[in-house]
């Protein structure tokens, strides 16, 4: 072996581990085409069995907003120990409650300008409402854990999604571990589906959805 | 010019010309610059959220005066600047003070109102001094032949409000098809007289129909109660519950020989004083002509619905049911009712009493009332702005700022699908043991503050459940609820459902022959009621067999709204479609 290759082969071996280490993150990705929705945007795509690490919630901010009798955004998906923020942005008092049995509240009327929080501690779907207007309807996923992305208007995902969790300062979020889990999705207006993913050790799996519309499922069969 | 080339031109454009030119130059292009920058984002913030106007303030403010009238001083009259929600009541000698950072506008005043009187203003100079408030009592003179007002008349000043409930139920209670074929069993042309209805079970009589339906013309005793009547008289200014009808009660009363056990003290006056019109309202800074407008606090209770949204039937002499197998002695006593000699065949507005009188005082729904979700906002309504007085009325009356909290548009919405949808919600839930599979459901009444369904007892809701296996087939009840026959006999898939798992919400009318679901006038008791209290989750189990204890099946649950019963829609032959409310699945 010339001198030159082997130097080469001596320099990509002592090299090889601490790149391998920074690319090991694995990924998922992928698309979400439903059938009978103006749009693919907003689809909870989540690991059901994905591994649950302790998280540092301490610099999170979890906000469910009123304003013009809506509540924004439609689906705010956190996970299990967020504390979420319900102010009162709009002209009118409003009344948020639940009755779902991931978490029973009822923060009583407030005004404008006021703020109330609550920790969703429970895995499952949380149905919001409003007590004065009707129409008034949100969703709260609450998770097992971090591995979970919402589709974007294009319908597509990645999990771990980086944008999602540093929109809501959710830290310490470790790599997808290498190995196989279980897929599954939620939207209020489709079927729910599932698929058996392997996440590599490096790059990222690719997996499409095909969803239906009809009735929704629950985040987790317990 | 573009901006590579910027450098190069304007050394020699400024040759020869002084320093402070090149300064003031530069300057000015950083100006421009800036101003370019500033707009640029204002455009773009613009467009990324329309601006909320402010609740307009004004610098502190310290009103102070009298109300008075022809008799003293008035005690505990609500002061305040037009508009604002901030009040102070007058003292024992009709003093007020109040400090305020309303703004003022349009031409400044005060106003003062209480029960009783008209609404009255006094003008108020910059330094916060007005003259007495002079308030004038309103006479309880009542007359039965009074000539109500078209809604056309309201439509002038109050536009938007008027075309909101023109859409409604209420706008158009006496002409309404259905009521009109329950009441005389004809089909659309009125001209054969068949099928279940009032007229002819009861040919010799008007009924009460007219005193809900037709509250105008069946508040005058001279006048016939017989719809058809009604709806061809020119006496007859609007076929339904017109804005001039409700305005013009003063209070809700007891009347124990109503059906509903209440009635409206109507104050039905011709104009006087010029032009004006009388109208009681829930607002006692509202001034202005040709309204003679006066509070009346009973706006803003539930007790303004109890004079329709409740039917109370005695039972013919000598006549008894067993409320016992149907409802608590507190259920019975929230309803009104002692004894065993009367039905209750509507009861909404009892229904949503007896929810508040149980409630604690810090509990959140206390104080909850028919008008926070019957005449909320709703986003069809918005912007806030400008609601209530519109078009030129704006300019005549000073265009009064009210906060949207405290305006309550005329929608009236109920029984709709985007109301159901919000006032129940459903979750599903499903178990394994082996080669068993328990599905369960609740069921919540979630922003219904009465039972779910209420009012008219055709209206009923079903839960429908099923379950299969994980090739598709569909697995075996063993144990749960069915539907019962009224949910229909025959083919599911045309929407007839008795026998299958799932529950059914209604309170059921029967005869002394053992029919059910029928007509109020036929009803000798009440068979069952097994309608959602509000906030209460009924929770039901189905059980189903597995034939493969590996098997992964699933189950889904969807309730359904049937504004007529399965029965009465095919005796009368009206296509009556069912309303989806939600689905779930597990």
């Amino acid at each position: 072996m010339p001198r030159k290759t082997l130097f080469a082969f001596i320099l990509a071996l002592l090299l090889a581990p601490p790149l391998a280490g920074g690319a090991s993150a694995g990924q998922i990705k992928g698309t979400v085409k439903p059938q009978g929705l103006r749009s693919p945007e907003g689809v909870l795509v989540y690991l059901s069995n994905g591994p649950e690490v302790m998280l540092d919630l301490s610099g999170a901010k979890f906000v469910m907003d009123q304003r013009q009798l809506t509540f924004i955004p439609y689906v705010l998906p956190v996970p299990v120990g967020a504390k979420v923020s319900f102010p009162n942005n709009d002209k009118v008092a409003h009344n948020v409650f639940s009755l779902s049995q991931a978490k029973k509240f009822n923060l009583g009327s407030y005004k404008p300008g006021q703020s109330i929080e609550v920790t969703f501690d429970q895995p499952g779907v949380v149905e919001l409402r409003c007590d004065v207007h009707q129409e008034m309807k949100a969703y709260i996923l609450v998770l097992k854990n971090p591995y979970y992305a919402l589709t974007d208007a294009q319908g597509n995902f990645a999990i771990p999604d980086s944008k999602l969790l540093a929109a809501h300062g959710i830290k310490g979020v470790p790599p997808l571990p290498e190995g196989k889990y279980l897929m599954k999705t939620w939207h209020e207006k489709l079927r729910g589906d599932r698929a058996k993913v392997e996440a590599p050790a490096t790059g990222a799996a690719d997996v499409t959805f095909r969803l239906k519309r009809g009735p929704s499922g629950v985040l987790y069969k317990r | 010019m573009s901006l590579e080339t910027l450098p190069l031109v304007l050394p020699a454009k400024l040759e020869g010309r002084s320093m402070s030119h090149l300064l003031k130059f530069l300057a000015a292009i950083m100006v421009t610059v800036v101003f370019g920058l500033v707009a640029v984002s204002s455009l773009r913030a613009q467009n990324a959220a329309p601006p909320q106007p402010a609740p307009p303030k004004g610098p502190p403010l310290i009103v102070e005066g009298r109300v008075v009238s022809q008799y003293g001083p008035v005690k505990g009259a609500q002061v305040r600047l037009p508009g604002q929600s901030q009040m102070v009541l007058t003292d024992n000698q009709g003093h007020y003070d109040l400090k305020t950072t309303a703004p003022v506008m349009g031409r400044p005043m005060v106003t003062a109102g209480k029960a009783g009187w008209f609404n009255n203003a006094a003008s108020l100079s910059w330094g916060g001094q007005a003259g007495d408030i002079t308030l004038y009592p309103v006479f309880l003179q009542d007359d039965p032949s009074y000539q109500y007002y078209s809604p056309l008349v309201c439509f002038r000043c109050h536009g938007r409000l008027t075309r909101i409930w023109d859409q409604s139920k209420m706008a158009h209670a006496t002409s309404n098809p259905l009521l009109l074929q329950m009441y005389y069993g004809t089909e659309q042309e009125r001209l054969n007289g068949k099928g279940i209805a009032y007229k002819i079970a009861e040919p010799n009589s008007q009924g009460n129909c007219a005193q809900c339906h037709a509250p105008g013309a069946a508040s005058d005793p001279k006048r016939s109660r017989d719809l058809d009547e009604i709806l061809r008289s020119p006496l007859t200014t609007w076929d339904g519950i017109s804005c001039d009808y409700c305005h013009k009660t003063r209070k809700v009363l007891p009347a124990p020989l109503s059906p509903s056990g209440f009635a409206p003290a109507l104050v039905r006056q011709y104009p006087f004083q010029g032009r004006s019109i009388l109208v009681f309202g829930p607002y006692s800074d509202v001034v202005t002509q040709p309204m003679a407008a006066s509070y009346a606090p009973v706006f803003k209770q539930g007790e303004f619905c109890s004079s329709c949204h409740s039917h109370l039937k005695p039972l013919p002499a000598g006549n008894k049911w067993d409320p016992s197998k149907v409802y608590t002695p507190d259920e019975m006593a929230g309803f009104g009712i002692k004894g065993n000699t009367v039905l209750p065949v509507q009861t909404t507005f009892q229904e949503w009493k007896q929810w508040q009188d149980g409630l604690g005082p810090k509990d959140p729904n206390k104080g909850k009332r028919c008008q926070f979700c019957h005449m909320s906002w709703q986003k069809r309504l918005l912007p806030y702005d400008n609601y209530v007085v519109e078009g030129m009325a704006q300019h005549m009356f000073n265009a009064t700022y009210r906060s949207p909290n405290d305006l309550h548009p005329h929608h009236f919405e109920g029984g709709t699908k985007n109301q159901l949808q919000n006032a129940v919600a459903l979750e599903v839930n499903g178990k394994l043991d082996k080669k068993i599979f328990t599905v369960t459901v609740r069921i919540s009444n979630t922003n219904g503050g009465h039972w779910v369904p209420t009012g008219e007892t055709m209206r009923n809701m079903l839960l429908l459940v099923s379950a299969k296996s994980l090739e598709d087939k569909p697995l075996k009840l063993i144990k749960g609820p069915r539907l019962p026959a009224w949910a229909g006999r025959g083919d599911p898939a045309k929407g007839d459902y008795a026998g299958l798992p799932g529950y059914a919400f209604a309170r059921v009318l029967a005869d002394g022959e053992g029919n059910l679901n029928v007509p109020f006038w036929k009803a000798t008791r009440i068979a069952s009621d097994t309608r959602l209290r509000p906030k209460s989750t009924l929770k039901l189990e189905f059980v189903y067999q597995l034939t493969d204890p590996s098997d992964e099946p699933s189950a889904e649950a969807q309730l359904i709204y049937r504004p007529v019963v399965r029965p009465l829609a095919k005796a009368k032959g009206w296509e009556v479609k069912d309303i989806p409310v939600t689905a779930k699945a597990w």
